[in-house]
């Protein structure tokens, strides 16, 4: 045997290499990034690819203990996070292990090799080939740990976790293993944070490592805003809807907490762990145990889900606030409409800026008072406020007008600003349908006392009753045919839009499981008042036309006042004329009878004619304008895509009286 | 792609072996004595034993191709020796090869099998080193000789060579999953001779399939799919959604949204339709969020693929398990039965008084064109109809809707390409579209159905059931109208009309009530009856969802070839005699009217009369045209009908239940 170092040293120069240590022949050489055995030393070819096999380990061993030393000197100020530490110290204790090894090989490693010639003393001595099997296994996992490392170094808390757990799906039971030991705990810190999430709702999270992330916002939009997931730190082993949960339900508590001022979802939590067979405390979570998560976090977020709604439902009477705006902003309670719109009524026809809230506010403590409302719960009444919306020059009351609903903490979580809105918005338009009502009802209230008969004309010139008559009808036609547009109107949104989606809203109300359900179902119940109450978006010149069509009812109630007042006045004047005769005729039975009343009666006749006339013609005019929008109304309805219009189409036309002239129309244009 | 990187970093900082090749001995080995030769030799096999190139061996590799390798000694060599050395090294080559497949096979991307199996030829290479250094050991102690090293390398040449020329078989066709699984099973089988040989296969099989097996454990037990590398026999078309059910006229989720692939394990071969509806089911429930934990226990766990068939009988209790949960579910919570029931009562007419108020208040919509029905309004006169009659009882009366058609039932029937009827219609080709199909030709109902009651009632059946409709309530109408007729003779009957064309009318209209009456008895009492009883009997019997299915299409299918739906040309008849009877039925009026003149008396003619005839008198009248249009009718009629007579008797030769039918409309004709 020529060799220049003799089989021991090598195998001693391996170990130390496998070490990372330079040993006196075997170096590490940075030209080729590897331990070499220096050319210069002359051992057999066989040997020397020996070596340089089994100084691989070597190599892998640097890099892994490059990397835990690196991140190890670095922790606290780099952004290394508690996952990367918590990867470390596994690798660290791989490492451990494989020491354990290297100081038995390196005892055996002392026995010194028999060589051929001489008698073997004992059999305990270590060959390069015997090395070679011992290393096999070591071999294995440090190639492992070197690939984890190449590919999380970059990577931080979920993220990192998640990657390794995509490492983790190997089919070598060896490889197997280690990556679930591994795992397990590298994982441990996130689960430690989930689990104080989800029964504590604390975001124990220094590194921001946690797939949730918290922000400062104020308490009425942390429901929405205040915590969201972050994707890129859920790790692959944890799905979506899971996330969500685990979010949903640790916000539920930050939620209680903050907003509700409440205590009792702890006893939540620790029922939960308990029935999820686990203590509150730490630890118990680990890598692999899926289901054992599911399973805590479905218990936590069903009782905390409870808690939270009954606190919503019992002590914040969730469900009597939205009854409270039903009744009050979309006008449900009607007695107290009508008696509010009645005192208010005047007041609303001075301009804007005269107008004072004050003033308005007593009112409609007047109207509480006065109707049914003063047995509602004074909590509710006292949230019932006067609004005056930012008001125009020439704006009138009426325009200005509207109702609030004071939602506090923690219900404005639920009615936000722009729910609020879309509230006002529609009391805005109730409150104008129900003024137009009661227009249309008041102008019914002068046109009813039928003393208008025409034997108190008798005086008239014929020609002039004629016009009369026909002036009165056309405008009794035209009330009724506003009327029936009114209440149809008046009757679908209070019924087919209002109560239906109260009744949807209230079955869903009591199905909700957690908050997010129950903002879905008021979300829902919103948007389907305003779909179908004409508000929305796409029915955006069906609401304008509407619009003009109350304006038109408006003008024809003032016209047909002035109808009506002068029609008094006439018969007024007309009696006292009678009158007047009468007792002329019983004073002085004068020679020439007649010549007064004649030229009363005929300046009498003169002027009926010529009011007539005008009120005829503006009647006319109101009569045509009304008639061409509501058939330009009734023409758009059908287009709408809700389906309930078409409903609103049957009922407004339900002799067909105006799809039959429309299509006459269409008939007689051909 | 940082991690496969890295992973070829550090493979290939171990194997670049080729660098040291051009390093020769120093020597030629003739030089030696015979005796130190044969030392240095074993000493240079020991190496080559373990792949690694002694002072007189080397590696010559071919250029391109990565597994064909040869060893090669140094020709100076003793002769003896040389032969000596050759022989053992094939050994050398397989392990060679052996061991470049287990570090190819180790990557992430080759799959849980390859990386099982790689696993196991790691655990045969680890002790197969062992031996070489226990060899090695035995050399250092003097005892072993070349001839001894042959003999200790002996069990390890046949197992070593067997396992070598699989593997050149997987690298070389690059198997992975399934396919491997199948090459190890296949070699296991064609070394059935060597008994060492054959255990070692059928130990890799085992170990590479453990893996496997765990996917498929997941699929059996909880309907999940955990298939990381693509392996598992079974695709999922995650595209496919549940809701698409509902409108799917091929239930296209319920058979594609699972599928099994084209290569099947072999020892799962038969078992594979098994395995993929005991997932499939499983899957339903959990959709349903209906949470079913099968309970693991050790029996069941599928890890002994021996030839003791123990998986089979795991993967059969598993699917037990399933198809029995599943049916229970959907019969318990879902109420299948109460459904069916329900569908029944709209949809196969078997609730009377709620059709019976439809047709009246439907009735001035249903004649309108079918473009100028208004759904809603119907749907309103539906909602009517079902609260104010019996159906308001029954809890599932919401979910049905109705739905006006375009087509005529025929043409719809066509349309459906996998009835067989639509060849034969497609092919007479004369289906022009009547001018004007009222709506009492096209309307139809149709049933709101839920997942998971969706798979029994796909869109498919629920189509069917569409159709039996359409039909029934064709000749409900047809019915009614004739009905009218004939309470239209009724109110002359008090005149004296023998002889006259009014009777002969009255007679035609009750033949043609009995005809109607008869098809309808047929429809409902010889068909859709006792049809329903056999399938209800045989749900209740049905041991998986499966079976439900199928029951549930063989009676629709069943109905709607014996409703005639199949038969085009019988069908068309049919439609014919409908027909005539309407336009009989709508001219009954006129035809009346015309020839029974209705006198008011007259006022002053006296008293008497009054008395008599309840304040009318009703006067026949002979008029011509009268007299013929009915005798046109009646022609018309009979000829169909006597037409008809021919095709039924043709035809049931081959469909047994149109004799029935035959009997009840052709009863009387056959007597005469």
């Amino acid at each position: 045997e020529e060799n220049d170092v003799s089989e021991e040293v090598l195998v001693r120069d391996v170990l130390y290499a496998c070490q990372g240590i330079d040993g006196s022949y075997i170096k590490y050489d940075e030209s080729v990034d590897g331990y070499v055995l220096s050319d210069v030393i002359k051992v057999p070819r066989a040997t020397r690819i020996m070596v340089h096999k089994l100084c691989e380990l070597g190599w892998l061993f640097r890099k892994v203990k490059g990397y835990i030393s690196e991140c190890m000197d670095h922790f606290p100020a780099e952004d290394v996070g508690t996952v990367g530490q918590a990867f470390c110290a596994a690798l660290q204790d791989e490492l451990t292990e494989y020491y354990k090894l290297l100081a038995v090989l390196e005892a055996q490693a002392m026995n010194p090799i028999p060589l051929v010639s001489e008698a073997a003393s004992s059999g305990n001595y270590l060959s390069l080939r015997r090395l070679s099997v011992w290393f096999a296994e070591p071999m294995v996992k440090m190639r492992l740990m070197a690939v984890l490392v190449d590919s999380c170094k970059v990577l931080r808390g979920g993220a990192m976790a998640g990657a390794i757990h995509m490492h983790a799906q190997h089919g070598d039971p060896l490889v197997h293993d280690f990556m679930k030991r591994l795992l397990r705990r590298v994982c441990s810190p996130l689960f430690e944070m989930v689990r104080s999430w989800v029964l504590e709702g604390e975001l124990e999270d220094i590194f921001a490592e946690f797939f949730i992330v918290g922000q400062p916002v104020k308490a009425e939009s942390l429901w929405r805003e205040g915590y969201r997931l972050h994707a890129g730190m859920l790790p692959s082993f944890i799905s979506p809807s899971l996330a969500q949960r685990i979010l949903r339900t640790g916000k539920s508590i930050n939620f209680l907490r903050v907003c509700c001022d409440d205590r009792g979802w702890a006893d939540a939590a620790t029922e939960a762990a308990a029935a999820a067979g686990t203590t509150t405390d730490r630890g118990g979570l680990g890598y692999g145990e899926t289901d054992a998560l599911e399973l805590l976090v479905s218990e936590a977020a069903k009782r905390i889900d409870k808690h939270l709604l009954d606190v919503i439902y019992n002590r914040y009477k969730f469900k009597e606030h939205c009854l409270a705006i039903k009744r009050y902003l979309l006008l449900g309670q009607g007695d107290f409409v009508q008696y509010l719109m009645d005192i208010v009524g005047p007041e609303l026809s001075e301009p804007a800026n005269t107008i004072s809230t004050f003033k308005l506010a007593g009112l409609l403590e007047t109207a509480i008072r006065s109707s049914n409302a003063q047995y509602d719960d004074r909590d509710i009444l006292d949230r019932l406020r006067i609004k005056m919306m930012p008001h125009n020059t020439g704006d009138r009351g009426w325009d200005v007008f509207s109702l609030e609903y004071d939602a506090r903490i923690p219900l404005d979580t639920v009615f936000t600003e722009s729910v609020m809105t879309r509230y006002l918005r529609i009391f805005n338009f109730l409150w104008k349908l129900r003024r137009v009502e009661h227009a249309l009802i008041s102008a019914w209230k002068t046109m009813k006392p039928n003393c208008i008969s025409s034997h108190s004309f008798l005086k008239l010139q014929q020609a002039v009753k004629m016009q009369l008559l026909l002036t009165l009808r056309r405008c009794q036609v035209l009330w009724d045919e506003m009327n029936h547009f009114v209440s149809n109107l008046q009757y679908y949104i209070m019924f087919e839009v209002l109560e239906v989606s109260w009744s949807n809203f209230s079955n869903e109300m009591e199905a909700a499981k957690d908050l997010d359900d129950l903002l879905a179902a008021h979300e829902k119940y919103l948007h389907s008042i305003v779909e179908k109450a004409l508000l929305g978006e796409r029915s955006r010149s069906l609401y304008e036309t509407l619009f003009v069509l109350f304006d038109l009812i408006l003008r024809f109630r003032s016209v047909a006042d002035r109808l009506y007042e002068g029609i008094y006045e006439m018969q007024a004047r007309s009696t006292d004329a009678s009158r007047d005769k009468k007792r002329r005729q019983i004073n002085s039975k004068s020679a020439e009878p007649g010549s007064w009343v004649s030229e009363g009666r005929k300046a009498l006749t003169q002027h009926a004619a010529k009011f007539l006339t005008t009120m005829d013609q503006e009647l006319d005019d109101i009569g045509k304008k009304y008639s061409s929008l509501l058939k330009g109304f009734l023409s758009q309805l059908p287009i709408q895509q809700h389906i309930d219009l078409k409903f609103l189409l049957f009922r407004l036309d339900f002799t067909e009286f105006y799809s039959l002239s429309l299509s006459c129309n269409v008939n007689l244009a051909k | 792609e940082a991690r496969v990187s890295a992973q070829r970093n550090s493979e290939t900082k171990g194997f670049s072996v080729e660098s040291f090749s051009s390093t020769g001995a120093e020597k030629a080995i003739g030089c030696y004595h015979a005796s130190v030769q044969e030392l240095i030799v074993i000493d240079d096999l020991l190496s080559a034993l373990v792949g690694i190139e002694g002072r007189y061996t080397s590696i010559r590799r071919i250029h391109g191709k990565e597994d064909e390798l040869t060893f090669q000694v140094d020709p100076s060599m003793d002769l003896a020796l040389q032969e000596l050395a050759k022989r053992i090294f094939p050994l050398c080559e397989s392990y060679l090869l052996i061991d470049q497949f287990v570090e190819s096979r180790s990557q992430f991307k080759k799959g849980l099998v390859n990386h099982a199996f790689a696993a196991a030829l790691r655990a045969l290479l680890l002790d197969y080193q062992a031996m070489v250094a226990q060899l090695e050991h035995q050399f250092r102690l003097c005892r072993l000789s070349l001839q001894g090293l042959w003999f200790y390398c002996q069990p390890m040449i046949g197992s070593m060579n067997a396992l070598a020329s699989v593997i050149q078989k997987a690298s070389s066709n690059n198997y992975a999953g399934v396919d491997v699984l199948n090459l190890l099973q296949s070699q296991a089988k064609a070394m059935a001779g060597d008994h060492v040989v054959r255990t070692m296969l059928e130990k890799m099989a085992h170990c590479a399939s453990s893996a496997y097996l765990e996917i498929l454990e997941r699929w059996l037990y909880e309907g999940v799919i955990d298939d990381p590398y693509g392996e598992f026999f079974i695709a999922e078309n995650r595209t496919l959604q549940k809701e698409s059910l509902t409108h799917d006229y091929d239930a296209k989720y319920w058979h594609q949204r699972y599928s099994l692939k084209d290569s099947i394990p072999s020892f799962l071969a038969d078992v594979a339709g098994t395995i993929l509806t005991t997932g499939k089911y499983l899957n339903v429930m959990r959709e349903c969020g209906h949470n079913v934990q099968v309970r693991v226990s050790e029996s069941s766990k599928l890890r002994n693929l021996g030839s003791n068939h123990q998986y089979l009988e795991c993967i059969k209790a598993a699917y037990d398990f399933a198809s029995g949960e599943l049916l229970n579910l959907i019969r318990e919570k879902y109420d299948l039965m109460g459904k069916l029931r329900s569908i029944k009562h709209y949809l196969l007419l078997d609730q009377g008084d709620f059709l019976v108020h439809f047709m009246d208040i439907a009735r001035e919509e249903l004649t309108k064109k079918a473009e100028d029905i208004s759904v809603e309004k119907l749907q309103s006169l539906l909602d009517l109809a079902l609260r104010s009659t019996a159906a308001a009882a029954d809890p599932c009366h919401e979910d049905l809707t109705c739905c006006v058609e375009r087509s005529t039932l025929l043409k719809r029937l066509s349309t459906l390409k996998d009835f067989e009827i639509s060849k034969t219609i497609s092919a007479n080709n004369d289906l022009e579209e009547p001018a004007s199909i009222t709506g009492l030709e096209t309307f139809s109902l149709s049933y709101k159905v839920q997942w998971p009651l969706s798979l029994v009632l796909s869109r498919k059946a629920l189509t069917k059931y569409q159709l039996i409709f359409r039909f029934l309530f064709h000749c409900k109408h047809v019915s009614r109208q004739l009905c009218g007729a004939w309470q239209v003779h009724q109110g002359v009957r008090a005149a004296n009309l023998k002889g006259t064309a009014v009777s002969r009318s009255s007679l035609l209209c009750r033949s043609m009530l009995k005809f109607m009456n008869s098809l309808l008895h047929y429809l409902t009492f010889e068909v859709i009856e006792p049809n329903w009883h056999v399938m209800s009997n045989r749900l209740q019997s049905a041991k998986s969802i499966d079976e439900v299915i199928q029951y549930h299409d063989l009676f629709l299918q069943k109905c709607l070839r014996e409703c005639m739906l199949l038969l085009p040309e019988l069908l068309k008849k049919m439609e014919r005699l409908k027909l005539i009877c309407l336009q009989y039925a709508a001219a009954t009026q006129w035809l009346i009217s015309s020839s029974v003149e209705i006198t008011e008396p007259v006022l002053g003619s006296g008293r008497e009369s009054v008395f008599r005839s309840s304040s009318k008198t009703l006067k026949f009248t002979e008029n011509a045209t009268v007299t013929d249009s009915i005798l046109k009718f009646e022609t018309e009629f009979n000829a169909e009908l006597q037409s008809l007579g021919p095709i039924l008797s043709n035809q049931s030769q081959a469909e047994p239940y149109l004799t029935h039918l035959a009997q009840w409309i052709l009863g009387v004709g056959n007597e005469q």
